[in-house]
């Protein structure tokens, strides 16, 4: 029996693109998948059980949900987790969701997500980098006006989507958009899902995210918290790192 | 058998020192983790916050959303605490955060900083942009 098992609980349609939004640097992922589910009426499709998960049911009127659920519609499926994955939760999780995403016949799948900035505060503009699984990809990324991201170390369940698409060669792409490390960023993931919608058909829009961005940042504290000190187990820090290309 | 026991190294000394290190910072970490973020009856809530060390000051930084500058205080409680306090532009009541379960409302943040190292507080400046205050002070220099 796999570590981790998928439910569906509704049809899926195949043929989508795969989103992942999990709890990271800013919260990128959480909040614009948050913003995908409102602006986008995605349904719950499936949920994630595993006595992996941390002893946890989110109560939502009234009624117990996972904390690791799928939404989604015709064109879309959303992993998303309310809750940080712990380290050791990262490579199971990431595993089961892409097999399962394959045996749905998903034909992309993309991590939303931030790579932390200095001088965040001061910043006017933020830009959104790529990280893709092939050279194909690349190219059309760059031709989408995304800028890739080269060279350096890339941490937490979007590292794995990476490695898995390019061994399967399943299309995946890692959007990440400069962002606070430690406060929820809305404005970030406003902008993760402007490149979002240069590099897949998934569009929406973010007025709403940017007017509701400071009650956003006060709900998103006691989830950025506890993110935090995942992060840190997570070795998140390593971004950070100058890295060494071994040729 | 007997079982011989290895002399121990400088490096397993070291290795242990960590060790314990990690388990103390672990302890502590789950304390700080495992108590509200909030406190119902003086109706405010603990920012989140970072304290960066440098080689010339320490920069503090809270995020305060929902705030107005006019109503930030930050002062110095000793010579190694900062405390900071802001009111919120409008009551968040619990219900509103999504917490069905607990009466009341927030209408402030409040909470204090350990400074690590010795700073001149007297030389602090404190800056407020898109509800997140950035305070500086000056490390004190060795005599």
């Amino acid at each position: 029996m796999s570590e981790l098992r998928i439910i569906e609980k509704k049809p899926i349609s195949s043929g989508t693109v795969m989103l992942f939004g999990f709890p990271d640097v800013g919260l990128v992922g959480v909040i614009a998948a948050t913003h995908l589910i409102d602006e986008l009426g995605l349904e719950e499709v499936a949920y994630a059980d595993s006595r992996l998960l941390p002893p946890v049911t989110v109560v939502h009127e009234g009624l117990p949900h996972s904390s690791l659920r799928i939404f989604g519609n015709d064109k879309v499926l959303l992993a998303v987790s309310e809750i940080p994955l712990a380290a050791e939760l990262v490579y199971p999780a990431m595993d089961a969701l892409i097999e399962w995403g394959k045996s749905k016949k998903v034909r992309m799948m993309v991590a939303l997500s931030g790579i932390p900035m200095q001088d965040r505060a001061d910043a006017t503009e933020l830009k959104v980098f790529a990280t893709v699984s092939s050279p194909e990809l690349l190219k059309t990324v760059e031709k989408e006006g995304v800028e890739a991201l080269l060279e350096g170390y890339i941490v937490g369940p979007q590292a794995i989507m990476l490695m898995r698409g390019a061994q399967s060669g399943l299309p995946a792409i890692a959007l990440l958009a400069q962002c606070f490390l430690n406060y929820p960023d809305p404005e970030a993931a406003g902008e993760v899902l402007k490149g979002l919608a240069k590099v897949t058909d998934v569009k929406v829009d973010t007025v709403k995210l940017l007017e509701k961005g400071e009650e956003i940042r006060l709900k998103a504290r006691d989830v950025m918290r506890r993110t935090q000190d995942e992060m840190s187990k997570m070795k998140k820090g390593q971004e950070y790192d100058i890295p060494v290309y071994v040729t | 058998m007997a079982i011989k026991e290895r002399k121990r190294t400088f490096f397993d000394l070291v290795d242990r020192y960590f060790e314990g290190m990690e388990q103390e910072f672990d302890r502590w970490r789950e304390t700080f983790l495992e108590r509200p973020s909030w406190n119902s009856k003086l109706c405010a809530m603990e920012p989140l916050k970072d304290v960066r060390v440098t080689p010339t000051e320490v920069v503090v930084t809270a995020d305060l959303p929902l705030t107005e500058k006019s109503t930030l205080q930050v002062k110095p409680v000793d010579e190694d605490t900062l405390e900071i306090s802001a009111k919120m532009k409008r009551k968040m009541s619990f219900k509103e955060l999504g917490m069905t379960h607990y009466k009341g409302e927030i209408q402030k943040f409040h909470c204090h900083t350990r400074i690590p190292v010795p700073v001149d507080m007297s030389k602090m400046k404190v800056g407020f942009k898109k509800g997140l205050v950035e305070i500086h002070i000056p490390r004190k220099r060795r005599k």
